[in-house]
């Protein structure tokens, strides 16, 4: 297990709400090995996102154990975890939260001011991450003047410029149409099979589940499904 | 880590009329700070420059009560005393009300041995300049009792323009010739004010040209000094000469009262009420509205932006980059709107002065003030910054980006 990329043991996490503690994991074990793309999917409440912000290091389990590429995610300070996250993981939100005050191009290039490279190396980096999603010929204009489809495409590429090992999506399709959802899931797959990155996605939808290598299936914290799915399958949806 | 600030003046543009609006705020606010404090400093510059040797004695009735003038060889006889002058003010116009100066009536050898280090004598009858000026000045002023040195202010203003060897009629407001006529001057000499508290538009003539006026029926008006400077000699112990001179005419047909040169300064701003206090008072109060207000939109900025603290966070930013942006830009605001304050103050300084004439001499934006606005605005920006960014410091990244505006 321990030999696994991803890897959640024992981990309890629990929330209080309105003076009621929210018991959202409870001793929840999870193993996943590099360049997968897995898929959760669930009720809401059962623990996706949560699940999420734990491998992100966007939140802290109250016991258990949480490492991602080796690194023991739950128990670094606050102060080490955004350093952690700008090297090692790329998010994409359900509402592409994008800075909407930055062009395309400066979004992309926002995660890049954490790394050591020059300026020239940044913007040929975000020009790189445009290109492969296709939004080169967009990068000067704002989210405001992209479509859904098109701003999440640049929330892929921000997410893929600093070149992360894992890619974070949280419902990454569930504000976009069918076509544009397909582009973006059509992305995922493309950055997990042509460039090896570990892609961890949480969806509503049955055909983007279908996409992902793999599909687990929550319920009340409780992993009720594991199951691969076969490239046919894939191919066929 | 490099620091956003591509996204700091991104936020600043895209804000344009809430944001330009707190910078013509902060303008207004820091020009009339400027204006204020210029003003105090005007008015405490002239009680500063005043001589520690030298003393006013008045009527201890009141300013406007004149002294006689048998009391001025007794001024002289006091120990420590160097020398005395009368000083008279005469108030008249030049051809219409508008066109006023001040005018005093004076000894003028006294009076130039007296402001050696005051005033300067820049030029004199026949166009005499130099260490020569003085001399000539003083000549002529022998020669002709009408003779008047005007400071270069009065000559060079397109109002009056007058030269060496104009004669300058003014109509009196206090003391009426028989003829119902102008006094006439004649002008023998420019001063330059070597002191910011001398104003450069003053004209100093002689006081006996005056009383021989009142002596002989000429004019009407009664045969006095107005008040008495005197000077102490050096090391002279200043508060004693002045109680022994209102000793001396305790008992005399006008009681006197000694003041330093200082004192007397004091005594026409405090004339005015606590000027200072009043006008620091509305300049604290200037400042603290306009500090609510920067808060009031670094505030309104930084609701706006938790969820933004959260995609940062997300991205690998610390939460401090939050609260820095949020800093920066009020630093920019500040900035910009106190340098157009600065900018404004620096370019209406001279109209000011100009319309502050006599009333406050030494009006001036001074690199000091220019300074301390800087200052001002820089603390102000920080201050409001930080009241909007520090509540970033206390969100998880999950709590951030769930909050929606």
């Amino acid at each position: 297990m321990t030999d696994a990329f991803i890897v959640l043991e024992k981990v309890c996490k629990s929330y209080s709400r309105g003076g009621e503690t929210l018991h959202v994991l409870d001793e929840f074990n999870l193993s996943i090995p590099e360049s997968d793309f897995v898929a959760l999917m669930g009720p809401s409440g059962s623990g996706k996102t949560t699940i999420l912000n734990l491998v992100g290091g966007l939140d802290s389990c109250d016991s258990g154990l949480v490492r991602v590429a080796g690194a023991p995610v739950s128990t670094m300070s606050r102060r080490e975890l955004p350093a952690w996250r700008s090297r090692h993981v790329g998010f994409v939100f359900q509402s592409f939260n994008l800075l909407p005050v930055l062009t395309a191009h400066e979004n992309v290039m926002l995660p890049l001011q954490l790394t050591p490279l020059s300026g020239p190396e940044r913007r040929k980096q975000a020009d790189f991450a445009l290109d492969i999603v296709g939004l080169s010929d967009r990068a000067s204009h704002r989210p405001a003047q992209l479509s859904g489809g098109e701003e999440q495409r640049v929330a892929i590429a921000r997410a893929i410029a600093t070149d992360p090992d894992v890619i974070i999506a949280d419902e990454p399709t569930g504000d976009l149409d069918r076509n544009s959802a397909d582009g973006v899931l059509e992305i995922l797959s493309r950055l997990n099979s042509e460039l090896g990155k570990t892609v961890l996605m949480v969806t509503h939808d049955p055909l983007a589940a279908s996409k992902a290598q793999r599909l687990l299936e929550l319920d009340k914290g409780v992993l009720i499904e594991d199951r691969q799915i076969e490239d046919q399958q894939r191919e066929g949806a | 880590m490099r620091f956003p600030f591509r996204l700091a003046l991104r936020h600043l543009l895209d804000k344009k009329i809430r944001n330009g609006l707190t910078v013509a705020a902060i303008s207004v606010a820091v020009f009339l700070l400027c204006f204020l404090i210029a003003i105090v400093q005007g008015l405490e510059a002239s009680v500063r420059s005043a001589s520690a040797t030298r003393l006013v004695t008045q009527s201890a009735v009141s300013l406007f009560v004149s002294l006689p003038i048998s009391y001025q060889h007794k001024i002289d006889s006091v120990d420590g005393v160097y020398l005395s002058t009368k000083f008279r003010w005469f108030g008249a116009y030049y051809q219409d009300q508008e066109n006023f100066f001040a005018q005093f009536a004076v000894d003028p050898n006294r009076f130039l041995d007296m402001y050696t280090k005051d005033i300067e004598i820049i030029e004199g009858p026949g166009g005499i300049t130099g260490p020569d000026a003085r001399a000539a000045v003083q000549k002529a002023f022998d020669s002709d009792r009408r003779a008047a040195i005007i400071g270069t202010g009065l000559r060079d203003d397109e109002r009056y323009g007058f030269r060496i060897g104009d004669t300058v009629p003014l109509i009196p407001l206090l003391y009426p010739r028989a003829d119902g006529g102008a006094w006439d001057f004649v002008i023998v000499g420019y001063y330059r004010p070597l002191k910011d508290r001398i104003p450069d538009t003053t004209m100093y003539f002689r006081a006996d040209y005056l009383n021989e006026a009142f002596e002989s029926g000429e004019a009407y008006g009664d045969i006095a000094a107005g008040v008495y400077y005197v000077n102490t000699l050096e090391n002279a112990p200043v508060e004693q000469v002045a109680q022994e001179i209102d000793e001396m005419f305790a008992n005399g047909p006008q009681r006197t009262k000694t003041i330093t040169e200082a004192a007397f300064a004091s005594f026409f701003i405090s004339a005015m009420g606590n000027l200072p206090l009043f006008l620091g008072t509305i300049g604290g109060a200037v400042l603290f509205s306009i500090f609510f207000s920067v808060v009031n939109t670094m505030m309104i900025s930084g609701r706006q932006r938790i969820q933004e603290a959260g995609i940062l966070q997300a991205l690998g930013f610390r939460p401090i980059t939050s609260t820095m942006l949020l800093i920066y830009e009020g630093l920019l605001i500040s900035l910009i709107g106190g340098g157009c304050g600065i900018v404004l103050a620096v370019t209406t300084e001279r109209p000011i002065m100009q319309m502050l004439g006599q009333s406050i001499r030494n009006y001036q934006i001074t690199p000091d003030l220019v300074l301390l606005a800087v200052a001002i605005s820089s603390i102000l920006g920080i201050v409001a910054g930080l009241a909007a960014g520090l509540p970033f410091l206390r969100y998880r990244p999950t709590e951030a980006l769930r909050s929606f505006e």
